[in-house]
């Protein structure tokens, strides 16, 4: 799973500070003005646009996209259950 | 047994019409069409390999995204014990199922209605209903009542059903067309009927490959919305 | 620091004669006496060099003639002996401003009597040869002059390409709308008269065509009008069916046939049609007879604008008077959600789609979620910002250009860095740094013409009724092209693009790369820089062949095309190997997931070859598409043979006409973003015909037999 970001972006902080992203399987990709592998990743997974509206956003292990931190979170924990 | 898949189309805007299909062929057919360009499978098929219906069933769950049909194709499909079979397994798959015939074998046609099979048949009708026009076109002796029941028979099927006309400047006049035309009509005004010009390229009888192709009926352009008419308030 | 360009004023000087008894040809066409004097005005004038320095030089020529015994002297004859001189006394600077530009007499004879095949546009003839004589000297002025040592280094070694150096005094292309000419005429620095604003359709018309063709004369590449169908609507009410179909016909016949300015090239136009009323137009007061407002709103026009779309769809379906598709104007149909949800889409979609089947002219392009885009050339868009956005409620404001195109070389970048991935990122950098370079100097030469105002060289362009020049600087981009990422990527890695998950990846790494890197630049010099797909015409082919001679083994393992026939090409900007056997929609969304990068716009090729598909089938292909990919532009080709002895035209490409058997044909499809005839293509896209994969009859491989 992926999990994409932005710096200063408070949403995507409050996820991650809700779930243990790495126990649960989760890259990071922080995207910036330096970061070309993030922004291939977003690319990679047809987001580039939706990224520039609303972060985070969350590529699950079966290509799904998850919007919202709040969704987020909730997908995550769960997951973490299973 | 599950008839041989000789040929496979992945995705193709030519199959079903409105629709973007896949089309599996299969081998054999007992017509022959001087103008027919998948000779290979009809005469043949032994040259092609067989591919199995598991590779090509993952195939096309991977054209999802793509694809709303399956066209069963060839050759002649209704020879083959095994087409409800098919049919069956691709439904199964999720897959709406258009069958391509030349009508030779109601019974396998009424077979596959009465079953709810099939979303959709294209039947070809290669020429008026007698004997000479459809030696000249079929390259055989056709039982020509089993075709009119065909042709009857999908006209009332409440599906959707397409007939088709392919023609070969030499084998097939303009007077002919109509006639056939006029035969699908009196089935039903509404029935689609559509003329082909035939491919000069590979055909199964190479004289004709220096003949012209016809000036086939041009596709009829989109009709404009009403609201769009000129004096409409 | 960007090279400074020079202009300076013109002065006189004074003659004096000695007694070498020669005579001159003179550049002013007449015949004059020897005079060295004439030397020592040219090289005060047109240098720095101090008159003493200069009469010495002067003095040395003159040695040189005399014990050369040379009869007859020319002035650039004279010319090239006085730089000789400037090189032996090291005076470098001198020597390049002192230079003379030009064609030697072996090539203009060539060019006046061959083809000119870098712009298929541009038929041959005496406009063409004078176009290619005034963009030689012109390219060398660019080069010598405008750009500085290192970028124009950098561009004759073939790492990059600056586009149109032949029009180096000129921005790139631009967008803008009829509002402008509705709103206040036509009203042409150095016109003999004025227009009023038009009071009816054909008048409007009438002044469309003027300005666009002042409009090429004033830019290189594509000129692209917005929302035309809207824009016409207000002056459309009321119109019989009848009328309104001829004049849909004028409009397309307009803009189809050959113009005069710009070498007799067709004027490269772009019209965008919107089934619905934008959203950022619903409420923007409609301007019509007269110039004056209507009192409606353009959304209340939205019938007469539907009319008018689909009759000119229903002109592109008619072809010209021999069947052939129209090359121009390209009419870009914007596919958003809210035309899903207008009323009469389904029919509007499969009329459109007809065209794209029959004969290829329809691109589709896609504003998703709530981007809109004022589209133009063959894949050039200009997303609205939301300044742009307010600006839509005096939509005569909305203009835009793009000023300049620089294009990377990629693959050369992949034999340099030799497997070292660092390193190959490290060279992207640079090479976007090099076009970053370009543009500002580039942009520095076009603000020094645009301040001389009226009276200047871009006088049309300073223009000002609506209180901006017409040219808006502020709003202006610089592209950033690239040629060949697929190449590079096999250079690199051993694999194409479309072969592993592995060389995809790193094709997207690479042009993210660049984008950040371009987006940096732009921020610091406030600036906009873009990436953009190059059309690459000559571009793929000039690289090629450049880097076979300066790669050798490295560039053949993986140049694509035939060497011996000379049609070698790299594969265009972010696109797949056009031969490459995947299926093609699979293609379609891959090759899209590069375009939410390439800001300035990017467009998919679908190749059709000579089957027909039903518009139906088609128009359920372009939802899709719209739906399920990040693609940007669609556009769909058809190929065609003309014959030029029975004068009809069949589908495909053949050798012989079907209908008559003559082999004076002339193939027909699309090269690059516009259709044009096969004898005019250049060799690189020769060879890239040959190469790609058609779609005889379906999207997909592993065909054993072809449906009936």
């Amino acid at each position: 799973m992926t999990l994409f970001t932005k710096v200063g972006c408070e949403k995507c902080e409050y996820v991650k500070k809700a779930v243990d992203l790495d126990s649960l399987g989760v890259t990071e990709q922080r995207l910036s003005g330096d970061n070309y592998e993030a922004l291939a990743e977003l690319a990679y997974h047809g987001l580039v646009e939706q990224a520039q509206k609303t972060l985070p956003i969350l590529v699950t292990g079966e290509e799904e996209v998850v919007y919202h931190a709040g969704r987020i979170r909730s997908y995550l924990q769960r997951q973490a259950r299973a | 047994m599950l008839p041989p898949i000789k040929g496979l189309l992945e995705s193709s805007l030519l199959e079903w019409r409105g629709r973007v299909a896949s089309a599996v062929f299969l081998p054999g057919c007992n017509f022959r069409c001087p103008y027919c360009h998948n000779h290979g499978l009809v005469l043949k098929p032994d040259e092609y390999e067989t591919m199995s219906l598991d590779a090509v069933l993952q195939r096309f769950d991977e054209l999802r995204k793509w694809n709303d049909g399956v066209v069963v194709s060839g050759g002649e499909p209704t020879l083959h014990p095994g087409l409800p079979k098919l049919v069956a397994k691709l439904r199964a798959a999720g897959w709406p199922v258009k069958l391509d015939t030349n009508g030779t074998k109601p019974e396998v046609l009424a077979g596959l209605l009465e079953l709810r099979m099939l979303d959709a048949v294209s039947m070809d009708i290669k020429a008026p209903l007698n004997p000479v026009a459809y030696r000249r076109n079929s390259g055989v002796a056709a039982d020509l009542e089993a075709v009119a029941t065909s042709i009857e028979l999908l006209a009332n099927s409440g599906i959707e059903v397409e007939f088709r006309t392919t023609v070969t400047p030499g084998l097939l006049d303009d007077r002919e067309v109509r006639e056939i035309r006029e035969l699908v009509h009196s089935h039903g005004e509404g029935l689609r009927y559509k003329v082909q010009a035939y491919n000069p390229s590979d055909p199964l009888d190479p004289e004709l490959r220096t003949t012209p192709p016809g000036e086939a009926a041009q596709p009829q352009s989109p009709t404009r919305p009403k609201h769009l008419l000129a004096n409409s308030a | 620091m960007a090279h400074q360009a020079t202009l300076r004023p013109v002065s006189g000087g004074s003659a004096d004669t000695t007694d070498l008894a020669l005579f001159v040809q003179t550049s002013q066409e007449e015949v004059a006496g020897w005079n060295p004097e004439r030397i020592v005005e040219a090289l005060v004038r047109e240098t720095f060099i101090d008159r003493d320095t200069a009469v010495s030089i002067a003095a040395d020529v003159e040695e040189l003639i005399k014990s050369a015994k040379i009869k007859f002297l020319t002035a650039p004859l004279i010319r090239e002996l006085v730089d000789a001189k400037l090189i032996e006394r090291g005076l470098e600077q001198a020597r390049k401003m002192h230079t003379r530009l030009g064609m030697p007499l072996y090539d203009v004879e060539q060019l006046i009597t061959a083809q000119n095949k870098e712009n298929a546009n541009i038929p041959h003839g005496p406009e063409a040869t004078n176009l290619t004589l005034a963009e030689n000297i012109k390219k060398e002025y660019a080069l010598l002059n405008v750009f500085s040592p290192e970028v124009a280094e950098a561009h004759m070694r073939g790492d990059m390409h600056l586009h149109d150096l032949g029009f180096v005094d000129r921005p790139y292309c631009s967008g803008q709308s009829i509002e402008y000419v509705k709103k206040f005429g036509l009203n042409l620095p150095n016109a003999l008269s004025i227009a009023k604003p038009a009071k009816h359709a054909e008048v409007l018309l009438a002044h469309m065509v003027k300005f666009a063709a002042a409009l090429q004369c004033h830019f290189a590449g594509a000129i692209g009008w917005d929302a035309v169908n809207m824009y016409f609507a207000p002056f459309l009410t009321n119109m019989s069916d009848e009328r309104l179909h001829q004049f849909a016909q004028m409009l397309i016949f307009e803009f189809s046939q050959q113009a005069v300015a710009r070498g007799g090239q067709a004027i490269f136009t772009d019209i965008n049609i919107y089934w619905e009323i934008p959203d950022h137009f619903v409420n923007t007061p409609a301007i019509g007879p007269g110039g004056q407002e209507t009192g409606k709103t353009y959304a209340e026009y939205e019938k007469e604008a539907q009319r008018f779309a689909w009759a000119l769809f229903d002109v592109y379906n008619e072809g010209d008077g021999s069947g052939r598709p129209f090359f121009f104007p390209k009419p870009l149909v914007h596919i958003t959600e809210k035309f899903f949800k207008t009323e009469g889409h389904e029919a509007f979609l499969e009329h459109i789609c007809d065209v794209a089947a029959e004969r290829g002219n329809t691109y589709f392009v896609f504003d998703r979620g709530e981007t809109a885009k004022v589209s133009e050339c063959c894949r050039l868009s200009f997303k609205l910002n939301d300044s742009d956005l307010n600006d839509a409620a005096t939509p005569w404001k909305m203009r835009f250009s793009a000023l300049q195109n620089a294009t990377i070389n990629l693959p050369r970048l992949a034999y340099r860095a030799e497997g070292d991935d660092a390193k190959l990122f490290e060279m992207v950098a640079e090479g976007v740094r090099l076009t970053v370079e370009a543009h500002r100097q580039k942009k520095q030469f076009i603000e020094k013409l645009l301040e001389m105002g009226e009276g200047g060289p871009l006088g049309l362009l300073t223009m000002d009724e609506d209180g901006e020049r017409y040219l808006r600087m502020h709003r202006v981009s610089y592209l950033v092209g690239m040629v060949g990422l697929n190449e590079m990527i096999q250079a690199h890695i051993g694999q194409e693009l479309h072969e592993s998950e592995e060389a995809y990846r790193l094709g997207l790494k690479i042009i993210a790369h660049m984008k950040l890197v371009a987006d940096k630049y732009g921020e610091k010099h406030d600036m906009h820089f873009v990436l953009e797909q190059t059309p690459a015409e000559s571009t793929a082919y000039r690289f090629a062949k450049l880097d076979i001679k300066q790669f050798g083994e490295a560039a053949r393992r993986v140049v694509k095309g035939n060497e011996e026939l000379n049609e070698v090409y790299y594969t265009n900007s972010t696109l797949f190997n056009v031969a490459s056997d995947n299926h093609a929609l699979e293609r379609v969304e891959r090759e899209g997931r590069f375009h939410p990068l390439i800001e300035a716009g990017a467009i998919t090729h679908v190749w059709l070859g000579e089957q027909r598909p039903p518009a139906e089938s088609m128009a359920n292909l372009v939802e899709k598409i719209f739906r399920n990919t990040a693609n940007d532009q669609v556009a769909f080709s058809p190929e065609f043979t003309t014959c030029l002895d029975c004068g009809k035209t069949d589908r495909g490409l053949h050798e012989n006409c079907a209908y008559c058997g003559s082999e004076n044909i002339e193939g027909i499809t699309r090269i690059t973003g516009y259709f044009t005839k096969l004898s005019s293509w250049n060799k690189g896209k020769l060879g890239e015909l040959k190469d790609r994969y058609r779609n005889d009859n379906a999207f997909g491989g592993s065909a054993a037999a072809r449906a009936g």
